[in-house]
């Protein structure tokens, strides 16, 4: 029972590998490779885990710590290299960063997607206040209130009675 | 019940071969040194009719992330593609206990989420779905008895999780999609790699013997022994002799986190050092990463 136990344990653990896998070949944006890298130290950690409890010992939670250990390094360097990353190109694309790839393999095709939902719709707010617009608050704003104060509270109060 | 070899999967017989040799081998080495084995084989409730999930799941994915996108069938199909897989691991299970609905609940959950975190375009869907696959995680390794990295795998990925919250909502705004987020690099490729790595890790995993038969390593992981006499307490002192008079098939589950906390500090005391130094030089290169060089800009 508890090998069998560790054998489903251990196909999960390799389910959340490739599910990470997949997500670090697939997914373009730094962060969620970032992420993907993550699922699959956790899947190595759940395999540790059953092997601990298998063998009925500590050592592969001891494992299982270190690999934690090494996951937190691995995200305190890997966000503050995805934040000099994109301060340098403004995009966490990861194709931004392909130069020293070889230039054998052809890229993939761009194909600008829209996303297109026909019943996307917008929540209707009753509009508040005044009509940008139609008021425009001039530049000189502070000037204009220490002076004029008193003229455009009363036409914003004006403008509220009428809404 | 055997793993049965049929004619499509002929290769893996010559593999299956292999591995029951290693299996042989490491069954024997317990016997040289001073811990005995709890069991002998274990058998596989796993059949090849187990690898059509993983089919399923990978047409699932591929379905689901084309629906997503705009088209309502492809996502419905992928999504009873994906529910036909789990029901058929869930008749896999066929001693029914609680602990084992509850284990597969949070195996399903986790894979879910992590499905979820393939396909979904938003980031922060994505992170969501990342969120649900470490929570059901930790609740896996909170029911296999270790409870202290559950507890603290929690905390680390869900301070992670909240930082990657606040990346995404700084760096990739919901508002507006970018392409790299939208166009997934080569998903049939991806899902074909993966749909193979994991058939030869099921295939090796649930192999008659594939899994050593558990064994008590009465020299490893309380190092008593080697310790000196006023380094152990008394608790250590009988933990040692339930050890020593433990019999086949007895178990003693770790399940103290104090254990855990004596054996950390005692057999892998230089690891945590390395582990600390390693943290540190970490910190130190996270912030010199991401510090801005003014003077060079300016």
């Amino acid at each position: 029972m508890n090998g069998v136990l560790t054998q489903n344990l251990l196909v999960f653990g390799g389910i959340l590998f490739v599910i990470g896998m997949v997500g670090f070949l697939t997914r373009r944006s730094l962060i969620l490779m970032f992420l993907s890298l993550e699922m699959m130290l956790s899947g190595v950690s759940v395999n540790l885990i059953a092997f601990s409890r298998h063998h009925q010992n500590y050592q592969g939670q001891i494992l299982a710590i270190m690999v934690l250990t090494i996951a937190a390094c691995e995200a305190a360097i890997a966000l503050a290299l995805v934040v000099s990353l994109f301060r340098r190109k403004a995009t966490l694309d990861i194709a931004a960063w392909d130069e020293l790839s070889e230039t054998l393999v052809p890229k993939a095709i761009e194909v600008s997607i829209t996303l297109t939902d026909p019943n996307l719709a917008f929540p209707k707010l009753t509009p508040a206040g005044l009509d940008p617009m139609s008021h425009p608050i001039s530049a000189h704003f502070d000037d204009q209130s220490s002076a004029g104060g008193e003229r455009e509270n009363a036409s914003m109060r004006e403008a509220g009675s009428h809404a | 019940m055997n793993l049965a070899i049929s004619t499509p999967f002929a290769p893996f017989a010559r593999l299956a071969d292999v591995l029951s040799d290693i299996t042989l081998m490491a069954q024997a080495l317990p016997d040289a040194s001073t811990g005995q084995s709890l069991g002998q084989s274990i058998p596989s409730t796993w059949t090849l009719s187990m690898l059509l999930p993983i089919l399923l799941g990978a047409i699932g994915y591929l379905l689901i992330q084309q629906g997503v996108l705009n088209s309502r069938p492809f996502f419905a199909g992928g999504v009873i593609a994906s529910v036909i897989a789990v029901v058929i691991v869930a008749i896999g299970f066929t001693p029914a206990t609680l602990e084992s609905i509850l284990l597969m609940g949070f195996c399903v959950l986790a894979t879910g989420g992590g499905v979820g975190f393939l396909v979904a375009r938003e980031p922060v869907y994505a992170a969501l779905g990342f969120a649900t696959v470490v929570l059901s995680v930790c609740g896996v390794l909170f029911m296999q008895s270790a409870l202290f990295i559950a507890a603290a795998t929690m905390i680390v990925y869900a301070g992670a999780t909240i930082i990657i919250f606040l990346f995404v909502l700084m760096f990739a705004q919901q508002s507006d999609l970018r392409n790299y987020d939208i166009q997934l690099n080569r998903p049939l490729v991806a899902a074909t790699i993966g749909a193979i790595l994991l058939t030869t890790l099921t295939l090796c995993v649930t192999a008659e013997n594939a899994v050593f038969a558990a064994t008590a390593d009465l020299t490893r992981p309380l190092s008593l022994a080697s310790l000196p006499d006023n380094f152990i307490s008394d608790a250590g002192r009988e933990l040692s002799k339930k050890l020593e008079a433990m019999e086949p098939g007895q178990s003693i589950v770790p399940k103290s986190t104090a254990g855990l906390g004596r054996s950390l500090y005692t057999d892998y005391l230089i690891a945590v050092e390395l582990a600390g130094t390693i943290l540190l030089v970490a910190t130190i290169g996270a912030i010199a990463l991401a510090q801005r060089t003014t003077e060079s800009q300016s």
